[in-house]
């Protein structure tokens, strides 16, 4: 072991993406971020668009308007129809989608570079010329709702739909993105196209584009793609009150593996703490194999199949999220091991050795993001969304670091009050009781302890 | 453009090590269309004397590697009784060495900057990471040490039992589709292991112990059981001296012969209703057994994942535009061919409908549908843009070294060639209206499992 373990010691050159060097700032009007990564390997372009029209932006009484809009972006525009709209993009490969957060709609476009034109021809009539045409509308309601009907189903969105709820109480982040089916039954063709006409704009509007296009044609492209998008301004978000409601909530259903969906307040992401605590919660949490929690839960105990946790950072508030799966019998156990395993990492904070390794490998896997055009371009968008400036991408690594064992310990201790945890679990909690281990083969019927358990 | 595409998700026969890493779902074989630049990427191809196959594909985009081996072993060859071992065993190749003890592989790789997962098929079983290039040397090290050194303990056997317990739970108990889906392949496939589900029988999982995991193991890990394929910024020289280096010192193996499994007649079509209080959207899915890639004559493969595609590959295929667009009885319908198996490949068609309207009528237009293009020549405007899908997607695939490391590895487990990758566009640009004609009449019923997913108690 220590021969195979003087190798690995070799410190991991914390290397900038290559890409990072090429990455340009284009002009479209004040109000517009837009970044370029050129690269001519592979005859694709990439872009990563957000608009300030997420879910929070729904008015009250209609939660699920933003996505309900979003899904119906391609759903026809100007003259061509629903299904006039789906054949252009299909007969020129080119891939179109659009994902609804609280703050953005993301808009993800891929062409090969030959289709480059049509595909912001179509992009510039969707977001322009909407029709919202009955059928079509009628259509993805249906969906949506039958969508929302087997959520109501499955542990882990009924946990974190009702984390949400929960941890936001009553802010604009608190509903769920796809609404409720109430909502979305409610919400007519005037309420998408009063919703794409205020929020689907360019103030505000930040893009990143990757591949085969130089900054000329990008320029130029862009610049017409969008001249005929409003400028209008979006009306702020309302700030926030407190976060979370401590305490286990639970919600009972009948289901083999309940689902537990945990989080605490977190740090706004221009605090100077966010990036010690993304590398705190990469330990307790974030990591893998060798976080914290995945170590206890997971290899030590065998309770889940996987846990982990993330730092989310929206334009009003922040938040550390976990979740977690196991069997009806051993959730309570495991909520409780994540409750012990963060108490003990606020007291006593990580160790240099983890801390070491924590750096390593984020600084290391940074350029593993930018191997892609689509994936360069999602990874910027991504910053872009968290208004940060296009000389992070150089700075980020050095910003890891530069983190200190006295940073993460402090940033720790403030962090991951398991006192403060709000814990939702989906599902009927089960008493723990004698689990037989397996039989050897063949040797006698195996025991049924979970059909047996079922209450 | 709602999630809802996804509800019937089809047969996902493939179970992983970790959670959030979906394993990737692409074209099987393929290649790039005419454009000059779109020309086929360089693929370069060799073995080492213990019987070890190389492939590598340059990409020098950024300095990054993605290193990708690849055994012949998958859920069928799990042992009568014990289904769910090769799966299991993947897991367990995680669990340490004697000069790497515990979770040692995992850590390396992470604290290295590299990300890494595997997964489990039928056919295959695949471990990967994707590292900084200059760490190559020492991923290969890490793989060599734990295919010829891999230390098993009841210590870790016990919990990584109940860990694939729980990823069952997670993947197919707690989803009424995946529970049809398993129900449905059984029925499919008789007494073929594909019938079986690669993550495992409940019941049988409990019967993995310490020694079943080593006699698997000292019978399938082995160079000559293994494709090495390494996608990224290397040259195939600096690939073929470290994996010599690496690789090259393990001794070959006699391994466990594959069992030729039968896939004997069906002689009827098997229906089933299931009725889940978990399911709360009513699902029709029919699935056929038909000729795989490997199995197939030329051209008829190929034929089949045309037909999948025009009939039900998207928005503007036959399914979605006729039940959803225009009759307004469904949702969501599709469409898909897998041919990507050594036995038997699979075509599936579903449809969701609307509220109200009965899966018996559903099922009832479906088969309408699906006659229409036994009766008819698809129309060439149809044709033409579904074989555009196809053979753009092998370009797309391009943007990734995941992907072209995946689609050239899945090709050769079951037996076909790099040049078969690379022809793939050809072929599939080859197939006519009257060769899709002939894979739409090739669907019988008697070789096909119709389920319908119902809500109720």
């Amino acid at each position: 072991m220590r021969t195979f373990l003087a190798i690995l010691a070799i410190a991991v050159c914390a290397a900038v993406p290559a890409m990072a060097a090429d990455i340009r700032k284009l002009d479209l009007g004040k109000s517009a971020e837009v970044w370029l990564a050129e690269d001519h390997t592979v005859p694709i372009v990439s872009f990563n668009i957000s608009m300030p029209a997420g879910s929070a932006y729904d008015p009250a009484g209609k939660a699920g308007l933003a996505a309900f809009t979003a899904a119906m972006l391609d759903e026809g525009a100007d003259n061509l129809d629903s299904a006039a709209f789906h054949e252009a993009l299909a007969n020129k490969a080119i891939r179109f989608s659009a994902g609804t957060e609280r703050d953005y709609l993301v808009i993800s476009v891929s062409s090969l570079t030959e289709n480059v034109p049509e595909a912001m021809r179509l992009l510039q009539l969707a977001l322009t010329k909407p029709r919202f045409d009955a059928p079509a509308v009628a259509r993805v309601r249906t969906q949506i709702i039958q969508s929302i009907q087997q959520a109501e189903a499955e542990p882990p969105r009924v946990a974190s739909k009702a984390f949400t709820r929960i941890f936001f109480n009553g802010h604009p982040y608190g509903h769920p993105s796809t609404g409720d089916v109430d909502s979305i039954s409610g919400i007519t063709a005037d309420d998408m196209r009063a919703f794409a006409r205020t929020h689907w704009v360019r103030n505000g509007i930040k893009i990143a584009v990757a591949g085969d296009i130089s900054a000329e044609q990008a320029q130029k492209l862009l610049g017409s793609t969008f001249q005929r998008v409003s400028n209008a301004a979006v009306k702020p978000l309302p700030a926030i009150g407190r976060l979370g409601a401590p305490g286990v909530h639970t919600i009972p259903m009948n289901v083999p593996q309940p689902s537990a969906v945990f989080g605490l307040p977190g740090i706004m992401r221009q605090d100077p703490d966010f990036i010690p605590g993304y590398v705190a919660n990469y330990i307790l949490g974030g990591g893998g194999f060798s976080s914290r929690l995945t170590q206890e839960i997971r290899v030590k105990r065998g309770l889940t199949y996987g846990i982990s946790t993330s730092m989310s950072s929206y334009s009003k508030a922040a938040v550390m999220l976990g979740s977690v799966a196991t069997r009806a019998d051993a959730i309570r156990q495991t909520v409780q091991v994540v409750k012990d395993t963060m108490a003990d990492f606020a007291k006593n904070g990580p160790t240099q050795q983890e801390l070491d390794d924590a750096k390593t490998y984020l600084t290391g896997s940074f350029p593993l993001a930018f191997a892609s055009n689509g994936g360069t371009a999602g990874q910027l968008g991504a910053f872009q969304r968290q208004n940060l400036d296009i000389g992070y991408v150089a700075r980020r690594n050095a910003l890891i670091d530069a983190v200190t064992l006295d940073d993460v310990k402090r940033v720790s201790a403030k962090l991951f009050d398991p006192a403060r945890l709000t814990v939702v679990i989906a599902g009927t909690p089960a008493q723990a009781g004698a689990r037989p281990r397996p039989a050897p083969p063949a040797a006698q019927p195996p025991a049924k302890p979970d059909a047996a358990k079922k209450p | 453009m709602t999630g809802s595409r996804t509800i019937a998700g089809l047969v996902v026969s493939v179970a992983c090590l970790l959670a959030g890493s979906a394993p990737i779902v692409a074209q099987p074989n393929s290649d790039a269309p005419p454009p000059a630049r779109a020309a086929a990427p360089q693929v370069f191809q060799f073995a080492l004397q213990n019987g070890m196959q190389v492939v590598v594909i340059p990409d020098h985009r950024a300095p990054v590697v993605t290193q990708m081996l690849w055994f012949k072993v998958g859920g069928v060859d799990d042992p009568p009784g014990i289904s769910g071992l090769a799966h299991f065993f993947e897991h367990m190749m995680f669990r340490g060495t004697k000069s790497l003890p515990g979770d040692g592989f995992a850590l390396t790789v992470s604290k290295n900057g590299g990300e890494n997962n595997a997964f489990t098929s039928h056919d295959y079983t695949a471990f990967y990471e994707q590292i900084a290039k200059d760490r190559l040397p020492l991923m290969m090290r890490l793989e060599a040490d734990r295919l010829a050194n891999l230390d098993l303990s009841d210590d870790t056997v016990g919990p990584e039992r109940d860990v694939v317990m729980e990823e069952r739970r997670m993947r197919v108990e707690n989803d009424p589709q995946s529970l049809m889906n398993e129900q449905m392949a059984a029925a499919l496939h008789l007494s073929h292991p594909y019938g079986r589900p690669v993550v495992g029988w409940m019941d049988e999982l409990r019967h993995i112990d310490k020694l079943s995991a080593q006699d698997f193991y000292d019978h399938h890990y082995a160079p000559n059981n293994a494709i090495l394929v390494i996608a990224g910024d290397v040259t195939p020289t600096e690939v073929r001296d470290l994996a010599q280096t690496h690789y090259g010192k393990l001794r070959a193996r006699t391994l466990q012969p594959r069992a030729e499994f039968a896939e004997p007649p069906r002689l009827a079509e098997t229906r089933m209703t299931v009725t889940r209080p978990d399911a709360r959207v009513p699902v029709f899915v029919r699935t056929y057994r038909v000729p795989s890639y490997a199995q197939a004559r030329p051209g008829v493969a190929q034929a089949l994942e045309v037909y999948g595609q025009v009939l039900g590959g998207d928005q503007t295929a036959a399914l979605y535009r006729i039940l959803v667009d225009q009759k307004k009885l469904a949702t969501d319908a599709g469409a898909s061919y897998d041919g990507d198996a050594r036995d038997a490949g699979q075509f599936s068609v579903y449809a969701v409908p609307r509220p109200g309207v009965t899966l018996e009528a559903l099922e009832k237009a479906v088969d309408q549908v699906m006659a229409g293009f036994v009766a008819n020549e698809a129309r060439a405007s149809d044709l033409s843009r579904a074989k555009t899908d196809l053979v753009s997607a092998t370009i797309y695939r391009r943007d990734s070294q995941m992907a072209m490391a995946m689609s050239y590895g899945r090709a050769l487990m079951i037996g076909m060639t790099v040049d078969d990758v690379n022809a793939w566009p050809a072929r599939i640009r080859a197939v006519h209206a009257a060769a899709v004609n002939r894979a739409a009449a090739s669907l019988s019923r008697r070789n096909a499992v119709t389920g319908y997913l119902v809500p109720g108690k």
